[in-house]
């Protein structure tokens, strides 16, 4: 079985190359189909995504695009849906993740862009979300209008299944032509969710399409950038970087470059019984998604001073994603990977040697744990469920061991009492953290969250104001004038 | 092989039941610490046969109801060997099951309890608190507690020795509890009467015959019949067992 992935109006599928990549994983395999557009091809679709955009998407009730949007997803949460089917069986091929992370991960990623959501997110970035669809009045007197981009380009990347919806959303929300680049690590949701939208209101179909070409071939993305008004980006600074360089001036550039995740856990959390079910959400959040997300933990800060140490805290954690790996099978690693983790233990396993860090686990695990008792900064792991625990004689000493990596920061995980929460809040919004949740979330942003600490919506629009001084002038010129 | 590469610390290992526990696990490549209180001889013989056996020995004198000693004996395997994987709490305090001569409950002074108390529920705690540092560097660790059938079905009431053992029981369980969490298993094998062995000796025929009469599969158990669970209990492929007992009498206890 041959599986097309996109979505491409207009375009004669059987006119287009399509380049053949094989997955597999779980003892089963799959042929995908990306199609290879050329530069006439892609011209042509820019044109026509942006000229729809302006003429059908533009002239739309918000309301309308929240509705199609509900309704794909309605689809796509029911598990008897034949697509919500084939997402099941051919994302843990794809991905590599297990049937259960993949399926439990759709079900409560999606439920986020329900209706009810939609609305709290346009309410979230617009105290009146009527400012997308006409002149509304403002406090400050005069009128206000938001507008998104005619031609809204998203280049995703990752494999962390349907990512891509996040920011495909925030683009029809505000009414912009969207053309997505598929990540080549999960090169399907994306198009499915644009083929439903198309099945469900035909001419939000028209405004929107799903494309790939290969990372960085100019050939193949050339057309695209030349076209777009706007450019949602994901990944290394290294590739954001090259995509910016390729970007006409006068085009909006908005990238959301790689994040490290840390959590801390203050002593008030560390008694006997709190302790146990702490370690499991700390390791829910490191093995879901194998700490692929921008989101996810690589340290965790631990206090001194419970009734459970850190190192006992760090075993506990252990045993919990041993537990999990059961249940939730690591993915089959990549070479690289595989090395990058084996990296990592070894320069662990070194200090461990001197008595300066603890190796908890054998190579052969499915897990890494490594708990230090000295305060260190804020690092990188070796991913793929590799955590580093970091004993501290208080929570207080966190902020400044993070801050050096402030161009990194974005989610922390908290686990501590309210009033601490709000203290720490305090300092680490300071340094460049966006985002705080409680352990157990941290992979699980709640529904208009603000990605990056940016405002998802107000950021890809451009407001029109009528100075309330020219409303008064044009009364001047009205027919009714006496 | 099903233990190469583990290190395993059987307490009272020089004779009996200990003695073939440790044998069963070197003759699974095993790395077996024949500890012992105070025949250093005996211990000697059984490691040269876990040798012969294709394992590894290591015999430590230890009396492990000090805690100095055993503190000691942690130690030693610490420095020697680096790793354990696995403890058998087998040692338990000098018992004559003596059906003929036993005491009965209002001849038996609390000391006899204390004593059987001490031999049975201080020695596995003194020893699980000491070794279990090493037992956490390593995953897939567990503990494997030496009880008995009696204290399901008292065939004969030795109230020291069995109410000790009762007691050995409830403190498995809660240690299961307890390192459940950090992946350390504890488990429990409760034998029959194990005959022979230096403290069944005295068990008269008679007794043997009414025992074995009663018991499924017609005979008493013998030293190497206690060995096979417990290697089970401490192998992976009780990986999803804890606080369990396992009763090897051939079927006189169902529970």
């Amino acid at each position: 079985m041959i599986e097309h992935a996109g979505h491409l109006p207009g375009l004669d599928a059987q006119a287009l190359r399509w380049r053949h990549t094989s997955h597999a994983a779980w003892g089963e395999s799959v042929t995908l189909a990306l199609p290879e557009l050329d530069e006439a091809q892609a011209t042509a679709l820019c044109e026509s995504v942006r000229n729809n955009a302006r003429a059908r998407l533009k002239r739309m009730e918000t309301a309308r695009i929240v509705d199609a949007i509900d309704a794909a997803n309605a689809r796509l949460l029911d598990r008897k849906h034949p697509l919500r089917r084939k997402a099941e069986h051919l994302l843990p091929i794809v991905t590599g993740y297990d049937r259960e992370t993949v399926r439990l991960g759709l079900t409560s990623y999606l439920k986020t862009f329900r209706r009810p959501q939609l609305l709290r997110f346009l309410a979230e970035d617009f105290a009146n979300p009527a400012v997308l669809d006409g002149f509304q009045p403002t406090a400050k007197g005069g009128f206000l209008r938001a507008h998104g981009p005619e031609l809204l380009l998203h280049v995703w990347a990752g494999n962390v299944p349907a990512l891509s919806l996040w920011s495909l959303v925030c683009g029809l929300l505000v009414k912009a032509g969207s053309i997505g680049k598929l990540a080549s690590a999960e090169p399907l949701t994306a198009g499915w969710f644009a083929n439903l939208i198309a099945e469900i209101d035909p001419e939000i179909g028209q405004c929107l399409a799903i494309v790939w070409w290969k990372g960085g071939e100019e050939a193949g993305e050339a057309p695209f950038l030349k076209a777009a008004d706007t450019v949602m980006a994901y990944g290394s600074n290294t590739t954001l970087t090259a995509l910016r360089a390729k970007l006409p001036i006068t085009t909006r550039f908005l990238p959301h470059g790689h994040k490290i995740g840390f959590g801390m856990v203050g002593h008030e959390a560390l008694d006997s019984r709190k302790a146990t079910a702490l370690a499991r959400l700390a390791a829910h959040d490191v093995a879901r998604y194998e700490q692929q997300g921008c989101y996810s933990p690589q340290m965790l800060f631990v206090e001194r001073g419970g009734r459970v140490s850190p190192a006992e805290f760090a075993r506990y954690v252990a045993q919990e994603l041993t537990a999990i790996a059961h249940r939730h099978p690591r993915r089959e690693l990549a070479a690289a990977e595989s090395a990058a983790i084996a990296g990592w233990r070894s320069t662990q396993a070194t200090r461990a040697m001197g008595g300066a860090a603890e190796l908890i686990g054998e190579p052969s695990d499915p897990w890494s744990v490594v708990h230090v008792e000295t305060p260190e900064d804020l690092s990188p792991t070796g991913l793929n469920r590799t955590l580093k625990l970091v004993a501290v004689e208080s929570l207080d000493e966190v902020p400044a061991l993070v801050a050096p990596y402030r161009n990194f920061l974005q989610t922390a995980g908290i686990a501590a009492s309210p009033k601490r929460l709000f203290q720490l809040g305090e300092e680490l919004a300071e340094i460049g953290v966006t985002r705080i949740a409680p352990l157990g979330r941290m992979t699980a942003p709640e529904a208009g969250w603000h990605h990056d600490g940016r405002f998802s919506l107000l950021d890809l629009v451009t407001v029109t104001e009528i100075e309330q001084s020219t409303e008064a002038a044009s009364e001047g010129f009205a027919p009714y004038v006496d | 092989m099903k233990f190469r590469d583990r290190a395993i610390l059987v307490t009272g290992a020089s004779r009996g039941i200990g003695a073939a526990i440790a044998k069963a696990f070197a003759a699974e490549g095993g790395l077996v610490v024949v500890n012992y209180r105070t025949n250093a001889e005996a211990a000697e013989a059984v490691a040269t046969e876990c040798r012969a056996l294709g394992g590894e020995a290591l015999p430590i004198a230890a009396d492990v109801t000090s805690a100095e000693a055993v503190a000691a004996m942690a130690e030693q395997i610490g420095q020697e060997i680096g790793r354990l994987d696995v403890v058998v709490n087998n040692a338990f305090a000098p018992y004559r099951f003596d059906p003929d001569n036993r005491a009965r409950f209002w001849e038996i002074p609390w000391e006899s309890y204390s004593q059987q108390f001490e031999g049975a529920v201080k020695a596995a705690y003194t020893v699980s608190r000491a070794m279990l540092p090493l037992l956490q560097r390593r995953s897939g660790a567990s503990i494997v507690n030496v009880a008995s059938d009696l204290v399901t079905r008292p065939s004969i009431p030795y109230h020291d020795y069995t109410t000790a053992k009762a007691a050995l029981v409830g403190f498995s369980r809660n240690l299961a509890a307890e390192l459940g969490p950090l992946g350390i298993r504890v488990n429990c094998v409760a034998p029959g009467l194990v005959y022979p062995t230096d403290a069944s000796a005295a068990t008269k025929e008679e007794v043997r015959e009414m025992l074995i009469a009663q018991t499924p599969l017609r005979r008493l158990a013998t030293p190497a019949d206690v060995a096979g669970p417990v290697l089970f209990l401490a192998s992976d492929w009780a990986g999803f067992v804890t606080g369990q007992t396992l009763h090897v009498d051939g079927g006189l206890v169902m529970a």
